[in-house]
């Protein structure tokens, strides 16, 4: 059996029923109640999947479609997606990512008979994608947002690229399409090359599938990368892809989605998108946007919508954990010494990066810490610490820069990079004049005293 | 340093709360489309705009 959602989700109330709280009451999305259950419980410090059973659609009509969300709210969660030990959660989880993100699986192609999101089909005018139960999260949400991955194929129909892209539900048919210039995502490129030509785009948009393919997804790979192949190795199995309605052959869809949405961006177009609560924990302004026509919709009997609470866990993990890995492997090429890399959620997952290193010399910290800085779009500060501070724990990167940071030495302001300021701190120890030493337990004594021993 | 977005806020003069947009939307033949009442204005419409 191939993965997919359903399978997932079986599983973890199988044997993790402690990371999944299911919600039976229905709930209106686009009133906010969606948002404000998982605020609560993020406000008590739980953040488990949470599968609404009853949800109401965007016309506020009792919806056929459950939803799920927080599906990488935790790192375990994350771990647990990619067949790993919860325990493995920290930096074993960010370098599992960093040696899958480099593999490929070759996806298969299956027919439409054998593919779940093909049991039901509509086309045309018969789509209406105001029946998903799509919502606003926030007070400011301009609209009802779909928040998953899309799909292009790139340039002369080479590669599928696959991203995060959230969409602003206009009418029936028509959403628009959030490509910033700003992030220089590789579906704007493919966007771009196709309107230098007054082309449409082919989209897919993805509303649900197994949570490795998400991982997947948001791998960080050059433009021209088949995502397909590189979400299979995340699977661990070959994606299964099969016909699109709209293009046959021409544009294959993954075939164990929950709901796929067929479309065209119309080229040149743009309309209206946002405010939006977005990762920074801020509102994104309102802006121009392309814009999709929708010309087929397909899903599962019982297909399960799939979401990310913005602002929130989910979304600072699947902006953190892709990055972490890579960061470390291309830090690792100038700097071998590297330890290990975190973007904490303080940083929303993006915008801080953490760096432990094996200090030798000075100088060490700043041809590490330089790296997330220039390989990074949207990290503006960087701290370096020694391999004896927990990256992972704020509590000891905050008694580092407190206590081993020089401020006349250690903070360097990069201007004049792309799009804002960058800031570098040093804050390890210095190798080159005395400084005190940190305390300690001897070690034997650590080992030979154990708890239960000594209290019962 | 300070999150940093190029930005207007305006109020919408038929509900008459506040919104922000990119700077792109300034002085734009675009309609805005406010959060709170789904109405739709140009920025010149607006009572008052904080830039």
């Amino acid at each position: 059996m191939s993965k997919d959602l359903q399978s997932y989700l079986s599983k973890m109330k199988m044997k993790y029923p402690q990371h999944i709280v299911t919600i039976k009451k229905e709930v209106d999305p686009l009133s906010f109640e969606v948002s404000a259950i998982m605020q609560q419980l993020t406000d008590q410090n739980k953040h488990p999947i949470v599968l609404f059973e009853k949800t109401r659609d965007v016309n506020r009509k009792p919806s056929r479609f459950p939803m799920v969300d927080n599906v990488f709210s935790t790192r375990e969660l994350c771990a647990l997606a990619l067949d790993l030990p919860p325990e493995k959660s920290d930096m074993a989880l960010s370098l599992e990512f960093s040696k899958r993100e480099v593999l490929s699986t070759k996806p298969i192609v299956v027919n439409r008979e054998e593919a779940p999101v093909k049991e039901v089909i509509k086309r045309g005018e018969d789509v209406d994608v105001k029946d998903l139960p799509a919502g606003r999260y926030h007070e400011m949400d301009v609209g009802p947002y779909l928040t998953m991955v899309d799909i292009m194929k790139g340039k002369d129909g080479g590669f599928y690229d696959v991203s995060f892209v959230k969409h602003l539900i206009i009418d029936s048919r028509t959403l628009t399409v959030s490509l910033h210039h700003t992030l220089r995502k590789h579906l704007l490129y493919i966007l771009e090359e196709n309107e230098a030509k007054d082309a449409p785009t082919p989209i897919v948009v993805v509303l649900g599938h197994h949570p490795a393919f998400f991982l997947g997804a948001g791998a960080i790979k050059e433009y021209g990368n088949n995502d397909y192949e590189t979400i299979g190795s995340f699977l661990q199995e070959p994606l299964r892809l099969t016909a699109s309605e709209t293009w046959g052959d021409a544009f294959l869809v993954p075939a164990d989605a929950e709901i796929i949405l067929e479309g065209e961006v119309i080229p040149h177009k743009r309309e209206i998108q946002n405010p939006f609560g977005e990762y920074s924990g801020y509102y994104q302004p309102q802006c121009l946007m392309p814009v999709m026509t929708v010309t087929a919709m397909s899903y599962r009997k019982n297909a399960i919508m799939q979401g990310v609470f913005p602002g929130h866990n989910s979304h600072f993990n699947m902006g953190s954990i892709p990055k972490e890995g890579s960061l470390f492997n291309e830090i690792k090429k100038v700097a071998p010494n590297v330890v290990g890399v975190h973007l904490p959620h303080s940083g929303s997952g993006r915008m801080s990066c953490y760096v432990s290193i094996n200090k030798k010399r000075e100088g060490d910290a700043k041809q590490a810490g330089m790296m997330p800085l220039l390989l990074s779009g949207q990290t503006q500060y960087v701290v370096v610490v020694d391999a004896d501070v927990n990256i992972f724990d704020e509590r000891e990167v905050l008694w580092a820069l407190i206590t081993r940071l020089n401020l006349s030495r250690g903070v360097d302001v990069i201007k004049n990079m792309p799009r804002f300021d960058r800031v570098l701190i040093d804050a390890t120890r210095p190798v080159d004049i005395p400084f005190p030493e940190k305390n300690k337990i001897p070690d034997e004594v650590m080992k030979r005293i154990r708890l239960p021993d000594f209290i019962e | 340093m300070a999150l940093k977005e190029n930005i207007f806020w305006v109020t919408c003069p038929k509900c008459g709360r506040r919104f922000y947009c990119d700077k792109e939307l300034r002085h734009n033949t675009v309609r805005l489309l406010c959060p709170f009442c789904q109405n739709r204005f140009l920025d010149s419409e607006s009572p008052e705009i904080f830039e």
